[in-house]
This record gives structure tokens, C-alpha cells and sequence, in this order.
């Protein structure tokens, strides 16, 4: 059993999952967006950026670290719906294009405020467990109490989220204003108020991915997310933007692809095995490999 | 007035070349009177906007968004370095030509699976791939020279051009005003066959699939192919744009490419006026003197210039300036009419004749 642990495969298994948790977070954050209002927001990986830096730098104020990141999840929700409410609202049924441009702006100005306000320089965050890694008989096994942390964490946030939407009163009213918008607001539902939710509620999720990716080795910088967020967007896309599901899968699969192709293959490619991955998954199902049903609006 | 505007909407190819032509003129004796450096904002300036104007074909013509023009503008500029490195006596034409193809290859490349994707997809996509250029520029060291990157020889001024300058900085100011003038003239070229494009069956094509695929589907246009030589010559336009940047920088760098340079192209199209050729040339302008702008607001409100916010103040103002285009003026700078033009509107009322170039 040991010998497996540390086998090369299972070293590659683990630190391909860590990822993959963190771009099924992104993924899912997108997804729940996407559903609500059908924007494609750019800016997702910068909002939860800028939440991360107001929250986790309490730290240097003495506040325990969990109080921080539930600071950043709130600060992360305003934030998500302050931009639905001013942003995004005046641009229902204009061109797609509109809030494509907007939140690319938007992004720019977070990232640029972020330097201006914390310096563009690597901050890194206390995590709250040990980043060693675990041994076996004298051998390395790619997992450390952080990381076992952090997956966990992911699974908790996304089984939360499926839970709001499955059994809650709010969730029904979600899932109803994103299916139907008119016949929602006949029965009565605010619809206007859920998209507002939907934004907030995926700011957050958003905010938590951010947390786990800045807690880590890499620390946070104002364009920590870019990569995140192109990663969390590709398993989104490859999942087909309408599934929470094939938002995690397609988070899990393309972190633990980038981690294979780094491994086995060559680092100089594995900054293409995502697009690579993208571009195949669409060929063969251009409306993602999740969605149920195929068509699109003309 | 009538001659005017004929003039600008450019309804023959005739008054298309004498228009570029006279802009171009008057932009080359402008560089006369301007000192070196501005000169060379200029000339920057001049390759950005031939971008712009790729990517406004693009986004407001064919109606596909892309992130991306950073990547096809690192491929056009790789393209015209490694080569213009190995071999540099090749006359600048064809060290250009080469990054025209090189350009427009990779965006036939993202193309074929682009051409399937709507929207939020393609932006994606595109942006995908240029996050991915520039780590493979660093990755591939033995070709791209890496994080450095490759030096070239700088742009020689031929000796006729120098021989109209006297004076104690004759070479400085002889060297910065050929660029300019080189990259006014490369610019001017690629304005004029975008002028003729617009204008073509292509182009109409173009604005069919746009405004409804089903329709021009049923007129017999065939959409797969006009999508995807969109984004040819969109890739082709921004390969040529970066490689005519790089080769006025005499280098070619990673660092040069960054994804936010995307957004800020995006921004510089958005602010000038999408789909119009006006528009990429206002977008070149503020491009070229952004810096000085950004000086300006800095000194205006009091802002130190090396403090973390000054040296994020560009960052801040062109996301700003982007969204506040996008939600109260979506069409850009172009279309905000001046009040001289609103008295002549009062003076001499028009009959409304539909525009088809405008953004829906």
C-alpha cells in the first residue's frame, strides 16, 4: 500500500486533484452565472482576487485566519452583488458583446487597484495547516495536511452549493428565475432579486477558490487568478457552461491533464494541454460535454 | 458639405485612396515638427493601430469577439524576429510579409474550432490561447531566446533621409522620425486595403452573418468560411501590428505580450468607435500618448508618480474609460457628435437614411 502511495502515479493523481479542486471551484462560480444571467463574467477570478487581499490581510491585524476567509467570502459576495446591480443590470438585452467588454474593463481596474492599494509583490498568507509532505517508509508522499485541507474544503463548498440548489426554498426560486424568468416573476418569485443571488453566491464560491490558491505555495498577487481563471473557464466550457457537475469534472479533469502532460510529457507544452483539451472537447460536442439538451438560441 | 461626406463614407476605392492618402500625408509632415520622442509614441502608436483596426473588423464586422490579438500579435512579432534575426539584410517588406502569414496561420488555426462558438465561448477561447503564447515564448528558449528574448538590429535610416537633417542631434532625430514615417506608411497601406474591405462583398457578407446567420446561410454565404477568414485577417492584422512594434523596439520579448495588453487593445477599440476606420486611428492616437496622459492626470490630481498608485494609474484609467464607453456611449468616440456638427444638423436637415455599418 505504501509503495503505491509513493508510487509517480499517485504523486501526480494527488497534485493534479489539488489543482483540479480549485478550477471546479472557479468553473462552478462561472457556472452559477452563467445560469442566472447568461454573462460570461471575466472578471470572476480578478473580484475574487481583490475579496482575498481585503480579507486574508486581516491577518497582520492579529484575526484568526478562519474569521479571515469568512471575511473574504463576504467582502466577495458585496462585491458580486454590487457589480450585478450596477455593472451588469442596465446591460440586460443588449448584445453579448457589451458585458464581455465591461467585465474585461472591470478586470483591468481590479487588478491595477489591487497593485496600486497591496503592491504588485508576492504576499503569502499563514495557511492554516502544514504544507510538509507526508512520508512512507522514507519516501514522499505528495500529500500534506494542506492539501488534504484544501480538497476537502472544495468538496464541503460544492456539496453546499448542490444541497442550496436541491433543497432549499431559495434554490428553487433560483433554478426557476434561470429556467423560466417571465413565469417565475407571474408566480410571484422577485427574479430580479434572485439574479442579484446568483451573483453574490457565485462571488463567494469564487472568493474560496481564491483563499485556497493564495493559502497555498503560490501566495497571492494581484494577477494570481488570470491562470486560475482561464483554467476554471476552459472546465466550464468543456462541461458546457450550463453544469454544475460537468463544471467540477471538467475542473478535475483539466488539472489533473496539465499535471500528466507536465509530468510525462514536456513542461514546455503544459501551458496548451487546457486549450488542447478545450478545442477537442468542442469539436466533438460544441455545447459541452454535460448539457443535456443541444441547440442554442439564434 | 456634400463632397465631404461622400469623402468620409469612403464610397469609391478613389476616395478611399485619396483619403488615407491625405491623412497619411498629413500625418508624415506632422513628424516633421514633432520632437524625437514623441516621434517614436508615434510610431508605436502607428503599429497598435493597425491591431485595432484588425480587431474592430473583427468584433464589429464579422461579430465575433476575440481576447486574444496579444497572442497573434507575439506570433507575428516572433515571426518577424527569429527570422529578421538569422537573416538580417532581408528587406523590411518581406520581414514583414512573413509576419503577415505567420499572423493570420495561427488565427486560421484558432479559427476552425472558433467558427462553431458564439460569444462568451470565443472570448474565452481566444483568451485561452493568449495566455498560453507567451509561456511557450519563455518555454522554447532555443528558438525564442526565453524571458530575454531576441535583439535585432535596429531600423536603418537610409542615408538620403539622414541628409535632410543638420544640427547636433541630426542622427537622433533623423533615426526617430524614419520609424514614425515607416510605420505611417506600413499603417496607411493596411488602412487602405481595410477600407476596400469593408466595402467589398466580403465585407457585406461579413455584416450578414452578423446581423443573422440564418438569412445569409439562405443567400448562399458560406458561413463557416466567412467566419474563419474574419478571424484570418483580423490574426493577420495583429501579426503584422506586433510585428512592426517589435521591429521599431529592436527586440522581441515575452514581456511585451502580456494578457492585459489584450484588454487594452479591447479598450483602444472600444474608446475609438467599433468597426470604423476612425475609430482604430483615434485608438492609435491615445495609444501613442497614453503615457503622457497618464503623466497628466497624475500631476493633476497630485499623485506620485513612482508610488504604487501612479504606476497603476493607466491599469485604473483604461478599465474605467472601458467600462463607462461600453455602458453610455457603446459605439466610442466616433459617435459622439461635436456641436458644430449638431448646428450644421439644425441648418440642414437630413433625410435619416439607415446606417448598416452601425452596431446593433
Amino acid at each position: 500500500m505504501s509503495a503505491f502511495l509513493t508510487s509517480s502515479l499517485m504523486h501526480n493523481i494527488f497534485g493534479g486533484l489539488a489543482q483540479g479542486v480549485v478550477y471546479s471551484l472557479v468553473a462552478l462560480s462561472l457556472v452559477i452565472v452563467w445560469q442566472s444571467t447568461h454573462v460570461l463574467n471575466f472578471a470572476q477570478g480578478a473580484m475574487a482576487m481583490f475579496a482575498t487581499y481585503i480579507g486574508m490581510t486581516e491577518i497582520d491585524r492579529g484575526i484568526g485566519y478562519w474569521w479571515c476567509v469568512i471575511i473574504s467570502v463576504a467582502v466577495g459576495m458585496i462585491v458580486g452583488g454590487l457589480t450585478e446591480r450596477v455593472l451588469i443590470r442596465p446591460l440586460y438585452g443588449k448584445p453579448e458583446i457589451n458585458p464581455i467588454v465591461v467585465m474585461v474593463g472591470f478586470l483591468g481596474v481590479l487588478e491595477a487597484l489591487s497593485a496600486a492599494i497591496w503592491t504588485s509583490s508576492t504576499r503569502n498568507i499563514a495557511e492554516p495547516f502544514s504544507q510538509i509532505f507526508y512520508h512512507a517508509n522514507g519516501n514522499l508522499v505528495y500529500l500534506s495536511p494542506f492539501i488534504i485541507f484544501q480538497i476537502i474544503l472544495a468538496i464541503c463548498i460544492m456539496l453546499l452549493v448542490a444541497a442550496l440548489f436541491r433543497f432549499t426554498r431559495l434554490g428553487l426560486q433560483l433554478r426557476a428565475s434561470a429556467l423560466a424568468p417571465e413565469v417565475s416573476r407571474l408566480l410571484g418569485i422577485r427574479v430580479s432579486r434572485m439574479l442579484t443571488i446568483g451573483w453574490m453566491l457565485s462571488a463567494g464560491v469564487g472568493a474560496i477558490a481564491a483563499v485556497i490558491q493564495a493559502s497555498g505555495s503560490f501566495g497571492l498577487f494581484p494577477t494570481n487568478m488570470d491562470g486560475i481563471f482561464v483554467a476554471g473557464f476552459i472546465a466550464a466550457a468543456v462541461g458546457g457552461l450550463e453544469s454544475p457537475i460537468g463544471a467540477v469534472a471538467g475542473g478535475l479533469l483539466i488539472g489533473l491533464a496539465e499535471q500528466f502532460i507536465l509530468a510525462y510529457w514536456s513542461p514546455n507544452v503544459a501551458p496548451l494541454g487546457g486549450i488542447i483539451i478545450l478545442v477537442v472537447a468542442l469539436m466533438i460536442r460544441p455545447q459541452g460535454l454535460f448539457t443535456k439538451h443541444a441547440g442554442r438560441r439564434v | 458639405m456634400d463632397w465631404w461626406r461622400s469623402f468620409f463614407r469612403q464610397e469609391s476605392t478613389h476616395s478611399r485612396l485619396i483619403g488615407v492618402t491625405a491623412l497619411a500625408a498629413l500625418t508624415l509632415a506632422i513628424t516633421f515638427v514633432l520632437p524625437p520622442v514623441a516621434n517614436s509614441e508615434l510610431a508605436g502608436g502607428a503599429a497598435i493601430a493597425i491591431v485595432i483596426l484588425g480587431l474592430s473588423w473583427l468584433i464589429g464586422w464579422s461579430g465575433q469577439i476575440s481576447l486574444g490579438n496579444s497572442g497573434f500579435m507575439a506570433v507575428g512579432a516572433y515571426a518577424a524576429g527569429i527570422w529578421a534575426h538569422h537573416h538580417n539584410t532581408t528587406p523590411l517588406v518581406f520581414t514583414l510579409a512573413l509576419a503577415i502569414v505567420a499572423g493570420g496561420l495561427s488565427g486560421l488555426i484558432i479559427a476552425i474550432p472558433s467558427t462553431r462558438l458564439r460569444g462568451p465561448y470565443l472570448a474565452g477561447l481566444t483568451l485561452a490561447f493568449a495566455a498560453a503564447v507567451t509561456p511557450i515564448a519563455q518555454n522554447f528558449t532555443s528558438v525564442t531566446g526565453g524571458e530575454g528574448g531576441i535583439f535585432l538590429n535596429s531600423l536603418v535610416t537610409p542615408s538620403w533621409f539622414g541628409h535632410l537633417f543638420s544640427g547636433a542631434n541630426a542622427v537622433i532625430n533623423a533615426n526617430a522620425q524614419w520609424t514614425a514615417d515607416l510605420a505611417v506608411v506600413v499603417a496607411a497601406v493596411s488602412f487602405f486595403f481595410m477600407a476596400n474591405l469593408f466595402h467589398s462583398r466580403t465585407g457585406r457578407a461579413m455584416r450578414l452573418v452578423r446581423d443573422n446567420d440564418v438569412a445569409a446561410e439562405l443567400m448562399g454565404v458560406d458561413l463557416l468560411r466567412t467566419r474563419s477568414s474574419a478571424f484570418m485577417i483580423a490574426a493577420a492584422y495583429a501579426g503584422l501590428g506586433g510585428a512592426l512594434y517589435s521591429l521599431l523596439e529592436a527586440s522581441v520579448r515575452p514581456e511585451t505580450f502580456p494578457l492585459t495588453l489584450s484588454i487594452t487593445l479591447l479598450t483602444l477599440m472600444v474608446l475609438g468607435g467599433i468597426g470604423t476606420l476612425s475609430g482604430a486611428v483615434i485608438g492609435g492616437i491615445i495609444y501613442s500618448f497614453s503615457a503622457d496622459l497618464v503623466a497628466h492626470v497624475n500631476s493633476l490630481t497630485g499623485v506620485n508618480p513612482t508610488s504604487n498608485l501612479g504606476a497603476n494609474m493607466q491599469g485604473i484609467i483604461f478599465g474605467v474609460l472601458l467600462i463607462l464607453t461600453m455602458m453610455f456611449a457603446p459605439r466610442g468616440l466616433v459617435s459622439l457628435r461635436t456641436p458644430i456638427q449638431k448646428l450644421f444638423r439644425i441648418l440642414r436637415p437630413r433625410r435619416q437614411t439607415p446606417d448598416l455599418g452601425e452596431l446593433h
